[in-house]
């Protein structure tokens, strides 16, 4: 009966007599240590044990029944378990001691936590990653500084000096050291909403967009734009960060009708099966060419060469956008076509499922 | 107006080469007092107290700034405890300081204020917004915004 229950036990479990002599195993351990269960019975409990903890164990075994609680072994030590070919694996470990009537046993459950650890560790080296370009990002800010500064002074108070090629030049580096604090400001973006955590509450993201709509046509009154927006749109999200998504997605569709008279930008929902929510940007402008729908979300891809599209950026907005939304737990796609126009779809989940 | 010095508190000489020209070129032609970690800044606002010489520094005559821009990241003591220990002593609790830092870290912004910044400025990269900001905090600060009324504390009295 008590055999049974062992083997019922997830964890390996390995009983000990007072003497120190193993008196049950269960399958779980056998595959633990790689030991046939004949091999350990009647066997001190030590060869379980790393050469290195061997010599203190039977001392603390003596003591184990003097205090038998329930209790996790050596709490904050690292323990581990020794398998039959002498290599060991870190374990967590927990005792607890059975009256049989015949004396005292001592059950130990044995689990084997490399997998955590390892989890553990590349946690944290992804934390220490992120920290790392975030901090590299930043002092990378300082000499593009200088670098932008002096060559601004070249041009305004040495300008005649280096006539019109050489201001040309210097005007290039100006523009070049903006590209290049673009993709650092993309590259903190992306290291800080690594470490972010989400800050989930209840949004009308058509209350959102209305709200950067305005402010987009405040920028440019002149351009005639048929704006359509659902409202309201309620989801669940980081409100900070959603405000982002749709501010990339309608400032794109802004951009990309730009050359229109009559362009007309639209935001609304369409039906989803396995989400929440699924929002889309749809636009009448330039479009793209549905080969290259894949590179779309990827950083530093741009699919309209900058001397077309001036205002283009670094090709970092929508790689922004992909990362928010699956932060969120939902996906990114779009459909176009070159020419007639583009629609961005973004999905989130509910309340419940984040 | 040009009797009303600037103390400039900045470790990278690019950035204070940079701040220098802006205001030179925005006509604001006060005094700058350039400072170049966050003990030397002490010393130079509280004489005497930092350097032991209790000499003064010879600073006894000069007027407390009428402006400081404080970088955060600064050797030996960092912007912020300059800040703290300006804002626990009468004589400099008052006076504006206006945190100019490449950091845009929330945090960073949010302890400045907490700890009686009166402005946070995050250094532009591009040129022409660099000039643009610099020149916008001296013709604030300066010029728009009604000082302290006082009757001009100087450096070294007690």
């Amino acid at each position: 009966m008590f055999a049974a229950l062992l083997e019922a036990v997830p964890d390996a479990m390995v009983c000990t007599a007072a003497d120190g002599l193993v008196v049950l195993v269960n399958a779980q351990a056998e595959r633990l240590f790689g030991y046939e269960r004949a091999e350990l019975i009647g066997q001190p409990v030590q060869i379980l044990v790393p050469d290195t903890a061997r010599a203190e164990h039977p001392s603390h075994l003596a003591m184990y029944p003097a205090d038998p609680q329930h209790r996790p072994m050596g709490a904050g030590l690292a323990l581990a378990g020794r398998r039959r070919d002498a290599s060991t694996f870190p374990a967590e470990i927990s005792l607890s001691a059975i009256d049989t009537g015949e004396g005292i046993l001592v059950a130990a459950a044995i689990r084997d936590v490399t997998a955590q650890l390892r989890m553990k560790d590349l946690e944290r080296a992804s934390e220490s990653r992120e920290s790392f370009i975030y901090a590299v990002s930043h002092d990378l800010r300082a000499p593009l500084r200088a670098l932008s500064g002096y060559s601004g002074v070249l041009l305004e108070d040495y300008g005649g000096v280096l006539g019109e090629e050489g201001r040309g030049y210097a005007e290039r580096i100006v523009a070049v050291s903006e590209q290049m604090r673009d993709l650092l400001d993309y590259l903190m973006q992306v290291s800080h909403l690594a470490r972010a955590e989400l800050h989930l509450e209840s949004v009308d993201l058509g209350a959102e967009a209305a709200r950067i709509v305005e402010q987009i046509q405040r920028r440019e009154p002149e351009r005639r734009v048929r704006f359509t927006i659902q409202q309201p749109v309620p989801a669940w999200a980081d409100s900070g960060l959603i405000r982002t998504v749709l501010e990339n997605l309608l400032e794109n569709a802004w951009k990309f009708t730009s050359g229109q008279d009559d362009a007309s930008i639209e935001f609304g929902t369409a039906p989803s099966e396995d989400a929440a929510v699924c929002c889309y940007v749809r636009d009448d402008g330039i479009g793209f060419d549905p080969a290259y729908a894949g590179k779309l979300f990827q950083p530093f891809q741009r699919l309209h060469a900058a001397r077309d599209f001036p205002a283009t950026g670094t090709g970092t907005g929508l790689a922004s956008v992909r990362q928010i939304v699956e932060l969120h737990g939902g996906r990114v796609w779009a459909e176009g076509a070159v020419g007639v126009g583009a629609t961005f779809y973004f999905t989130l989940d509910g309340k419940e499922s984040t | 107006m040009t009797g009303r010095t600037i103390l400039l508190v900045e470790d990278n000489p690019d950035d204070e080469a940079l701040t220098l020209r802006a205001f030179d070129k925005s006509n604001i032609h006060n005094k700058v007092i350039v400072k170049r970690d966050g003990a030397e800044a002490l010393a130079y606002l509280f004489p005497g107290d930092g350097d032991g010489d209790g000499n003064g520094n010879g600073n006894d005559d000069a007027p407390y700034p009428a402006l400081i821009l404080l970088d955060l990241n600064l050797p030996k003591v960092g912007g912020l405890e300059v800040l703290r220990r300006m804002r626990a002593d009468e004589r400099t609790q008052m006076i504006p300081v206006v945190v100019l830092t490449s950091s845009k870290l929330e945090e960073d912004v949010l302890v400045s204020y907490r700890n009686g910044a009166n402005a946070y400025v995050r250094k532009p990269v591009k040129f022409s917004e660099f000039t643009e900001a610099v020149k916008a905090l001296g013709v604030f600060w300066l010029l728009l915004n009604e000082p302290v009324p006082s009757v001009a504390p100087k450096l070294g009295l007690r």
